[in-house]
Formats: structure tokens, C-alpha cells, sequence
């Protein structure tokens, strides 16, 4: 299939491993998910530490389970990526170990405290469930099954995320405090999380042509602001005054002023050339590399049942 | 030898199980498929998978989902208004059915 | 003893017996899965990790189950967890010794010692004359089922190449000692036994024990830390946690897992709301 077809059919879930597709829809769609299946990943990494650090034992449950789930999507996206013939899943994780993955802003930074937690439960977690509902209608079939699994259990994580929110912001005003200032420092990372405009977008264009990428990065925070922004000031939040954020009565929603955001170090991030996050890649690396003994031993007790099996 | 035929109605659609077919290698086993399986039902595609290459674990032997509470697990348990967001108003939807379906199990 | 749903009816010594046991229990299950979710984003596999993380959550939810028979006897959730001094409370140690980063043959070997003693306990209380004590055994045994199973499947892998098996042999030697700590009586085992809470006693648990564990580690060419004519009991370690000593990784653990309780001065701990329960 040449690409001028491809954009002539790229209708939600029209392309599956059985087509011919063209490198540049490949490659396109591996970096897309590989990008995504690593924030799964990192974004568990940076959660885990709040299953011990949880104040109850439903609390504890709920993140166990939370940060289960992000693995398993994980698995369900590698799976999608995988199935594209351009890398393996061992391959990814390599790659995420090593350095080369690439994964979302907001798990580049250090999360230390309970009262931040919400900021990754409650707006990261609800900002990629913007973006994921639109990815139902990806064209690639695989892309859209996982999404169809993952906004199934993304539901238990956002309510819980805001369960905890509520929390913290219906409780001692020292609670109250933390949570402001958790947010404060939180808030500008979250509002990069749908990255520039789409105009500094380089992969945009052809993305979304190939039905690979079905709303715009503006858009997105759009939806994204008119859900979430009351919801903070629901809860008692105030807004920063920078970066600047209004209401449009015309356009019927926010508009941001993204001068007023830290695009030097977003860029950075998007390298992996940021401190904290170069910090996040190294310590899982280190605990990959632990049990690579496992996988080798796996590996070799596997090779005769699947020798047996005479697959191709 | 024994295959299982997979079929997917539409582009996009999952592949479900429907039936099987008897045939010498994979090659046929698709041949056969196409008519036993696929001459009225809408078919965009079909997979054939061997019998032997199909492993099983049920009810009998397993308990799906675990028998002990784990409603943390589920959107329904938090109550906390999700109609702020379509997206996950319809996640706590889809949560519920499953939850219905998993309860009329019982 | 006639079966009692009614624990008012106990004598104050039976009703004694009757928590110790419950903390026996419920602080085993609790310690051993936040243990175990420290493998949580460092298992082997994806799908190992969501394997484990789903054992850790079941061992938590029968923690939880058994705290809650507690709550039903007077106790809250912040006086048997949060704000309970850490050497009152009574697991085995072997649930509270810390993981060693990459072994893995570590919580599988200590998955396989202690789910087959859970097997055993749980069998002994399924005809307990109490209720709380009883009726969540079925449950309860159906999700152990599961947690046999994975660690007996993943031993014969793990010992099925030389390094596997020398990881698992010398888990086996370190965990072994301490998990025959589960079987050491605690405060109140005399009253336990005359209330007949279980059908099988401590001693009878354990000999039955050996003789599913011993042969299996065998079958798999491993070797038990202690020969034929040797005393098994040699190799009972100092600190059993049954009687509160525990080892100093238990005192660090405790704080560390009730550290955002005590920053945030919490006073009650967070039931889920809406939430049903069986």
C-alpha cells in the first residue's frame, strides 16, 4: 500500500498487521506507541513508592491496583507497537532503559509526597484520557483494541485520583496548603503535557493524515481545561497566575498564554536531558537489569516447547 | 488435524471464535474456513489457530477476578461525580455493566 | 465449643485467643504483601508483575479481612495498623525480611514456603467454632489456590537451568529457618487448643508441612538446609515474631510505611466510600 492510499483509507481501525503498510505509517505509528507504552511504564515507576507511602488500607489496595494496571497497559501497548514489525517489546524496553525512549514530561519529574499524588491520579492521568479517548479511532486496529481496554480501567484511576484529591482538600489546612502548593508546582508541567501548539508540531501533519493521530494538540488541552479547571476550583484550588489562562466567552473555552510556559526545559525533557527524569530511567534500568537472569533463564526453558511446536 | 477459526465481522472489529475446521496444514485450513465459516456471515477475516496451540483455564479452575473484595478496583466504588468529563462518565459505564454481568455470574 | 457468631459470649481469655489469632493472621498477610509490592515495576516480565502485584493485593485484601474481624471485636483500623507500636504486632519473620534487588528467585521461593503453611492453616480453621473465623475461609483458600500454583510453576522453571536453581537452592537456605517460624506458637496457643479453633495444632501443621515441601524442593534438585538425622529446630532463628521480637528490618518497615500517616498527623484511616462488602 502506497501512502496515498493509506491517507484515502484511514478510517478508525481500518489498518491491521495483515496490510502492507508503508515504513513511514510504521515507523510513524511505533514512535507514537512506543512513546505512549513508556509512559505507562515510567508513569508506574513514579507512582509505585505511594503504594507503601498510602495512609489506609483501601488506599494501599487502590494504588497496588492502579499501578498494576498502568503495567498491563503497558504489555497492551507494546503488544499494539509490536505488531507493526518495526521493533520488538524487548527491543522498547531496551530502549527505555538505555535512554533512548522517549516518554511524557510529567514522569520526568520527582514525585516524593502523598499530597502530590493527585497531580499524576487526577490531572495527568484525566489529560491522557483526552487524549486516549480520541485514539479509539485510531487507524491502526491494534492502537484502537488497547485503547478500548485501557479507557475501560482508566475510570477506577481518575475517580480514585480525585477521591484522594478530595481528600486532601476537605481535610486539615495544613493538608489544604500542601495540596495548593503541590499543585502550584505541578501545574505548568500538566498544561505542557499536550506538548506546543500544533503549528511547532513536526509530526502533526502526517499523523493525523494517516489517521494516526485524531485531534489536535490544541484541542485537547482544550477539552482538557474545560473539564479539569473547575474541577480545581471545585476543590478549593486556586489557579496560578502564571502561566496565564483566561476564558474566552467567544471560542467557549481557555486560552493559555504559552509564552508564559518553560519551553526550554520542556525540550530538554523531550531529549531525555533532564535531571530528574535522566535519574528516573537509570534506577529502573538498574532494576531491569537485576533480573535479566529471569528472562535468560525463561528464554532457555522456553526454546524446546517452542521448537516442538514447529512455528514459523 | 483440528483448527479453530476466528472470525472478524468488519475492519477494526475483534476476531471471535466460531467454529472449526478439519484440514491437513494451515493453507487449507484458511481454504476451508473461508466456505465453512465465512460463505454467509459478514467476514472481513478470518484466523486459524491449531486446536493443540489453544491452552484453557475456566471457571472450574480459576477464580477470575479473585473471590475476595476487591471493589477498589473499580470506578464505581468512588463516589465522585464523573459526568465533569464524557470520557470518563463512559469508562464508569462500561465498569458497571461489566460489573452487572460479573454479578448475575454469581 | 458450640459455634458462636456472638463473640460477647466468650470468656475473656478465649476472646484473647480469639485476636491472637486474628493478628497472627491478619499482620502475616499484611506484612508479607507490602513486602511483595516492592516488586511491583521490578518483576522479570510485564506479566510477572502483574501476576505478583495481583498476589500482593490478595494477601492485602485477606489482611484487610481479618483486621476488619478485629474492628468487629472493638478495634479501629489506626489502632491495629497505623498507630500500633511496631513490636506488637505478630508475623513471622518471615514476611518482614527485606528483598535483595534482582532476586527473584526470593519471593518466589518465600511465595512457595509460606503459601503451602497458609494452605495448611486455613484448612485447620475451616470447621472453627466461630464464625469470623470460619466464613471467609473458602474465599479466602480459592485465590491461595492460585498462589501455589504460580510459585510451584515458576520453581520448576527457575530450576530448570543450574543458575535458576543455585538462586533458588540459596533462597531456600536463608528463607527456610525463618519460615518455620510460622509455625511457632504464640501467647495463647493453650486457650486456642482447648477452644478447638483449629483441627489441626501448630506441631501437626508443621510435620505435615515438611513433608510437602521437603519432597517437592527435592523433586526439583534442590536441597533442604538440614540433613536426615539433623533437628530441624537448629535451624529456628533467634527472633520469631510471634512473640513481638522481630528482626530490625521490621521496626524500619513499619515506620516507613506509616510515614505520610504521621506527616499529615492523620487520625483516621480512609474507608472507600460506596464500597460493598460481602
Amino acid at each position: 500500500m502506497d501512502l496515498a492510499t493509506v491517507e484515502s483509507r484511514a478510517e478508525p481501525r481500518a489498518f491491521s498487521p495483515k496490510h502492507d503498510l508503508p515504513e513511514e505509517y510504521r515507523t510513524g505509528a511505533t514512535r507514537m506507541l512506543q512513546f505512549h507504552a513508556n509512559s505507562e511504564i515510567m508513569g508506574a515507576y513514579l507512582e509505585k513508592p505511594f503504594i507503601r507511602q498510602s495512609p489506609s488500607l483501601d488506599r494501599k489496595l487502590a494504588f497496588s491496583a492502579k499501578v498494576q494496571d498502568e503495567i498491563g497497559h503497558g504489555q497492551l501497548l507494546y503488544r499494539a507497537a509490536e505488531a507493526l514489525g518495526v521493533k520488538t517489546r524487548e527491543q522498547m524496553l531496551d530502549e527505555l532503559a538505555n535512554g533512548e525512549g522517549k516518554f511524557l514530561n510529567c514522569f520526568h519529574y520527582e514525585m516524593t509526597d502523598w499530597w502530590e499524588t493527585p497531580m499524576i491520579a487526577f490531572f495527568v492521568d484525566g489529560a491522557a484520557m483526552k487524549r486516549q479517548a480520541t485514539l479509539k479511532n485510531s487507524s491502526w486496529e491494534p492502537y484502537a483494541h488497547a485503547m478500548d481496554k485501557i479507557c475501560f480501567e482508566e475510570g477506577f484511576h481518575i475517580k480514585h485520583g480525585e477521591d484522594v484529591l478530595r481528600e486532601l482538600a476537605t481535610g486539615s489546612k495544613r493538608e489544604q496548603k500542601l495540596l495548593q502548593e503541590a499543585f502550584e508546582e505541578w501545574w505548568p508541567r500538566i498544561l505542557q503535557f499536550f506538548g506546543p501548539t500544533d503549528d511547532q508540531s513536526t509530526h502533526h501533519d502526517f499523523m493525523a493524515k494517516v489517521g494516526l493521530k485524531t485531534a489536535s494538540n490544541d484541542e485537547l488541552r482544550q477539552a482538557f481545561l474545560n473539564s479539569y479547571v473547575p474541577k480545581a476550583e471545585k476543590y478549593g484550588l486556586e489557579i496560578p497566575d502564571e502561566p496565564r489562562i483566561h476564558y474566552d466567552e467567544d471560542a467557549g473555552g481557555y486560552v493559555l498564554e504559552e509564552d508564559d510556559l518553560d519551553w526550554e526545559e520542556f525540550f530538554a525533557i523531550t531529549k531525555n536531558d533532564y535531571e530528574p527524569g535522566l535519574n528516573q530511567i537509570d534506577t529502573r534500568a538498574a532494576a531491569q537489569e537485576a533480573v535479566e537472569w529471569v528472562r535468560t533463564s525463561l528464554d532457555a526453558s522456553d526454546s524446546p516447547a517452542a521448537a516442538a511446536a514447529g512455528g514459523d | 488435524m483440528r483448527y479453530e477459526v476466528f472470525r472478524q465481522d468488519k475492519p477494526g472489529a475483534y476476531h471471535t471464535h466460531c467454529g472449526d475446521v478439519h484440514a491437513p496444514d494451515r493453507e487449507m485450513a484458511l481454504l476451508f474456513a473461508q466456505i465453512q465459516h465465512g460463505r454467509r456471515m459478514q467476514t472481513n477475516s478470518l484466523w486459524v489457530v491449531p486446536k493443540e496451540e489453544i491452552g484453557e483455564v475456566d471457571t472450574d479452575e480459576a477464580a477470575f477476578g479473585g473471590t475476595t473484595d476487591k471493589a477498589y478496583r473499580w470506578a464505581t466504588t468512588y463516589n465522585v461525580d464523573a459526568s465533569f468529563a464524557e470520557e470518563i462518565e463512559a469508562s464508569e459505564r462500561e465498569q458497571a455493566a461489566e460489573e452487572r454481568k460479573r454479578g448475575s455470574d454469581d | 465449643m458450640a459455634a458462636t457468631d456472638d463473640v460477647a459470649d466468650l470468656a475473656p481469655d478465649e476472646r484473647a485467643a480469639l485476636e491472637a489469632l486474628l493478628f497472627r493472621m491478619a499482620d502475616d498477610e499484611f506484612v508479607l504483601a507490602e513486602r511483595y509490592t516492592e516488586w511491583q515495576v521490578r518483576a522479570p516480565t510485564l506479566e510477572s508483575d502483574l501476576a505478583l502485584a495481583n498476589i500482593a493485593q490478595d494477601e492485602l485484601g485477606h489482611a484487610r479481612l481479618w483486621y476488619d474481624a478485629l474492628q468487629g471485636l472493638g478495634y479501629s483500623e489506626p489502632e491495629l495498623v497505623w498507630e500500633r507500636n511496631p513490636a506488637d504486632f505478630r508475623h513471622s519473620i518471615l514476611v518482614e525480611l527485606p528483598f535483595t534487588g534482582g532476586d527473584w528467585a526470593d519471593p518466589i521461593v518465600r511465595s512457595y514456603l509460606y503459601d503451602e503453611a497458609e494452605h495448611l492453616r486455613l484448612q485447620a480453621l475451616e470447621d472453627a467454632p466461630v464464625r469470623a473465623l470460619a466464613d471467609p475461609i473458602g474465599k479466602v483458600q480459592r485465590e491461595e489456590e492460585y498462589h501455589r500454583e504460580h510459585a510451584q510453576s515458576w520453581l520448576e522453571r527457575l530450576c530448570d537451568d543450574a543458575e535458576g536453581r543455585e538462586a533458588v537452592e540459596a533462597a531456600v537456605g536463608r528463607l527456610f529457618g525463618p519460615a518455620l517460624t510460622l509455625f511457632v506458637p504464640g501467647e495463647h496457643e493453650a486457650t486456642v487448643e482447648r477452644m478447638g479453633l483449629r483441627s489441626e495444632s501448630l506441631a501437626d501443621q508443621r510435620e505435615q508441612w515438611l513433608d510437602v515441601v521437603v519432597p517437592f524442593l527435592g523433586s526439583l534438585g534442590v536441597e533442604v538446609p538440614f540433613g536426615p538425622e539433623e533437628d530441624v529446630d537448629d535451624l529456628l532463628p533467634e527472633r520469631v515474631g510471634r512473640d513481638g521480637n522481630h528482626t530490625d528490618d521490621w521496626p524500619a518497615l513499619h515506620e516507613e510505611l506509616t510515614r505520610t500517616y504521621r506527616e499529615l498527623g492523620r487520625s483516621d484511616a480512609r474507608r472507600l466510600r460506596g464500597e460493598r462488602r460481602e
